[in-house]
């Protein structure tokens, strides 16, 4: 039997769902909510409602995946902990080996960078 | 009203702690989103789900966030939600088979018999099992009066107090006007019996309601000892009994009647609100859904509380 797929991705749900999509788009830097739809609206096409949004970033910490950081205004911007790279490193890994999976099983050959090493960086840099 | 008087009404649907928390927040992000223009319906409603669902996971319902100790007590609670709507339900049905016996044949009296036992019994020991409930928690209750938190849950029990006194004083008032009334005046004969019976039902319903409330808001933020905890759970498990039997009993009651005495569903003696015309009477209905809805909202708190029953029986 070809090597089992972990389905949870660390706990984050399926690749389109709001906590993957949020803990993508807050490694590249703290965001507050409008900043996050909109960057999660242009790298995954995904628009995420503010129901949705807020439901994901209350349970992303709760589980200390993310934490706000100090504001002036209203907008109060998250940043992702050191767990939360962590969570999102092994969500990262398990597409990654489920990809090449599909890949190898359709006979296609992914012209991207392979990410393995980049995500291990990824995953220490907290 | 202006646009952050509209966003924060919609905030308003999340429970007053996650307000607390992400309220600012939320309405910056609608006041970005939306600006001056409506909030389309599509968002408003997966706004007011997601409220729903914040306001559920914080009654300890689903989530892993809250302890063993507040799944066992949401758990609980969630049965004896489940429970009100079957004391509305049980009262429903007491008051449409309450002349059952006169219309069936004797011979075929066994099955229906034993389904409305059945019914009465199981209905008693949930009776009783709340009560009993009641009495466990009231030593702690009384400590968080004394101890000075009267104010947080003045207002439900107040609201319920003054519900019940009122039913009570409708339901007396009534039975006096009912006993000088002939049995055709009180079963749709007169319209104005009819219209207070109503309204006496609608005053019972909130009444309990009101109750169901108080005993949540109390009971929610009472310190219980695990001892305590681990009764509660036990009652809890026995009041879920009682509600599948009761729901046995009222189908064996239903289809028996149907069966031997079916002009007694159609005629609807003792509805005394709505005419009916077939085996399946509309107050039966009603109380049928209503028990349905009771054990949904039950094993919502048994899924809840077993497991964490199980955990801590391991862990003692």
């Amino acid at each position: 039997m070809a090597k089992k797929i972990a389905s949870t991705q660390a706990g984050l749900g399926r690749n389109n769902e709001p906590p993957l999509l949020i803990l993508t788009s807050l490694a590249s830097g703290a965001k507050h909510g409008y900043a996050l739809t909109k960057d999660i609206e242009t790298f995954a096409g995904v628009s995420l409602g503010p129901g949705a949004l807020y439901g994901a970033i209350a349970r992303l910490e709760e589980r200390q995946l993310i934490e706000p950081t100090p504001s002036e205004d209203r907008r109060q911007p998250y940043c992702i902990t050191a767990s939360g790279r962590a969570a999102l490193a092994d969500a990262v890994r398990e597409m990654r080996a489920l990809s090449d999976v599909g890949a190898s099983r359709l006979g296609l050959r992914l012209s991207a960078r392979r990410t393995g090493p980049a995500i291990a960086q990824t995953g220490d840099a907290r | 009203m202006t646009g952050a008087d509209r966003f924060e009404r919609l905030v308003r649907w999340f429970p007053p702690r996650w307000r607390e928390r992400y309220g600012d927040g939320m309405i910056a992000l609608l006041e970005d989103t939306y600006g001056d223009a409506d909030v389309p319906r599509r968002a408003r409603v997966a706004l007011i789900r997601t409220a729903v669902i914040e306001r559920v996971r914080e009654f300890g319902l689903v989530g892993t966030a809250s302890g063993a100790n507040d799944r066992l007590r949401a758990g609980s609670l969630a049965i004896l939600c489940g429970w009100a709507c079957f004391m509305v339900a049980g009262a429903d049905f007491a008051k449409f088979s309450e002349h059952w016996s006169a219309s069936t044949p004797r011979a075929h009296h066994a099955l229906p018999s034993l389904g409305y036992l059945i019914v009465q019994d199981a209905g008693a020991v949930g009776i009783v099992v709340v009560l009993f409930a009641a009495l466990l928690t009231a030593p702690s209750a009384w400590r968080y009066v004394r101890a000075g938190h009267w104010t947080s849950v003045r207002r439900p029990v107040v609201r319920s107090v003054v519900a019940g006194a009122s039913v009570v004083a409708f339901t007396v008032g009534l039975a006096v006007w009912a006993h000088g009334l002939s049995t055709s005046d009180r079963n749709g004969g007169l319209l104005v019996y009819e219209i207070a019976f109503v309204l006496w039902c609608v005053a019972v319903v909130v009444a309990l309601a009101l109750a169901t409330g108080a005993a949540l808001s109390v009971t929610r933020q009472l310190d219980l000892a695990r001892r305590t905890l681990r009764l509660l759970s036990g009652l809890a498990l026995v009041l879920s009994a009682a509600m599948i039997a009761i729901v046995a009993g009222t189908v064996l009651w239903w289809v028996s009647e149907a069966l031997y005495a079916p002009h007694f569903l159609r005629q609807g003696i003792g509805s005394g609100i709505i005419s009916v015309s077939s085996t399946f009477p509309l107050s039966l209905i009603i109380a049928a859904a209503l028990m349905l809805l009771g054990l949904g909202i039950a094993a919502t708190g048994v899924i809840r509380l077993v497991p964490s029953l199980r955990r801590r029986e391991a862990l003692a």
